[in-house]
């Protein structure tokens, strides 16, 4: 059934033929059009939380992951737009320094955009606060829903994290800049969501 | 498991900046759609070659395409990253070219022309294969390839051209192992007369 003839280089000429086909071919119109008008008019895709029940319990844990949530856009807006001031007076005192032929600027300020570093004492305590609970009370939940949560979780960091990183080397990508900040939503809504569920658990009982 | 798409996929955003396969599914499945476009633009190239050699037809390949990516952001939450994501996109393409041939009577019709004039476009389109045959040779190979029975074509597309192992094409179109490699045995056969390769050895 394997059938193989091989040619003086040892390849077999059929797999040679098939071997030099392109494997993209790319589309003849804009297929995303019709693609974005579709999710859109759908349901946004979120991480699979058929427990969450937005307005049917106001934990305060929930009120904490809201508050965070704004604190993490907050603070993310306010490291980028630093950051591109930073930038900003930066090449302003390169070029002045080139104008005036003078020494190059001092020191530049640390770029650390991108990374935990950046963020406020007061959002990192919170969301350890809120990763704290999140560890007590997963293990109060089923193993496959908890299985999966943390897999979800760890998922979202490790995207984060790379994210972070690759913004540590690109930091005026606006694209990485705005991944960055849903990716830090999804993960406080996510352990946000967790809590609201054990709760509603617990009202139940 | 093997498969037929690298699972360290990067994609290059606006700026320039590289972002992997994993990083982007992550911020997609958290609602954000410039994470999946992102991923719409790495993979859309290779999901249109799977889906255009399997139909035959580039109208039908591209709505394949375009429900094939839909049907991936609905279904994100369910991606497990068993498998690489490319993977993951073609198992759903597959079932979109099968769903429509369903659909539309057994098989979908092209004609000699439709046949043609996909091969040429598709050479035309992209050339990342063994670029040692000049385009002329992959032409042939396509419109060989476009000529088989579709059971072989089928297997062979995603075999030999895409890299998918038997057990992964018997289970991307719902058939046996054993039919897998009677029907990969058959094209290969086919395509060696049409290409006046010689026969093999075993």
């Amino acid at each position: 059934m394997n059938e193989r003839r091989t040619d003086e280089s040892g390849f077999d000429p059929l797999d040679r033929a098939l071997a030099s086909l392109p494997r993209d071919v790319q589309p003849s119109r804009d297929l995303w059009a019709g693609i974005s008008a579709e999710i859109s008019a759908s349901s946004p895709v979120v991480v699979a939380l058929p427990w969450r029940r937005f307005g049917s319990t106001r934990s305060w844990m929930q009120l904490a992951a809201s508050v965070l949530l704004i604190a993490a856009s907050s603070v993310t807006t306010y490291v980028i737009v630093q950051r591109s001031m930073q930038q900003q007076v930066l090449q302003a005192r390169e070029s002045a320094a080139r104008q005036l032929q003078e020494a190059p600027a001092i020191a530049a300020m640390p770029a650390s955009f991108g990374g935990q570093e950046a963020m406020s004492a007061g959002y990192l305590k919170a969301r350890a606060t809120l990763d704290k609970e999140f560890n007590e009370r997963i293990a109060t939940l089923p193993p496959v829903t908890r299985a999966k949560l943390e897999r979800d979780l760890a998922d979202l960091r490790r995207a984060a994290s790379e994210i972070s990183t690759t913004l540590a080397a690109h930091p005026s990508d606006p694209l990485l800049q705005e991944l960055l900040l849903s990716t830090y939503q999804s993960e406080l809504g996510l352990l946000g969501s967790v809590t609201d569920m054990t709760n509603t658990t617990e009202t139940r009982m | 498991m093997t498969s037929g798409t690298d699972a360290t996929n990067t994609v290059v955003s606006a700026g320039g900046s590289p972002l992997s396969d994993a990083a982007l599914v992550a911020a997609a499945r958290g609602g954000d759609t410039r994470a999946f476009e992102r991923l719409y633009r790495l993979h859309s190239g290779r999901v249109l070659g799977v889906c255009l050699r399997m139909t035959r037809r580039r109208d039908i390949a591209e709505d394949c395409v375009q429900q094939t990516f839909i049907r991936a952001w609905r279904s994100l939450a369910a991606f497990e990253g068993r498998s690489a994501f490319g993977t993951w996109l073609h198992r759903i393409a597959v079932n979109e070219v099968l769903t429509y041939a369903r659909n539309h009577g057994t098989r979908v019709e092209a004609t000699l022309d439709d046949v043609e004039e996909e091969s040429d476009e598709a050479v035309a389109a992209g050339r990342d294969g063994v670029n040692e045959y000049d385009a002329g040779e992959v032409m042939d190979v396509e419109r060989a390839l476009a000529t088989l029975p579709e059971g072989s074509r089928h297997v062979v597309v995603l075999q030999a051209v895409y890299g998918y192992s038997h057990e992964e094409v018997s289970d991307m179109l719902g058939i046996a192992v054993g039919t897998c490699k009677a029907q990969l045995h058959r094209g290969r056969k086919l395509l060696r007369e049409r290409l006046g390769l010689p026969e093999s050895v075993s």
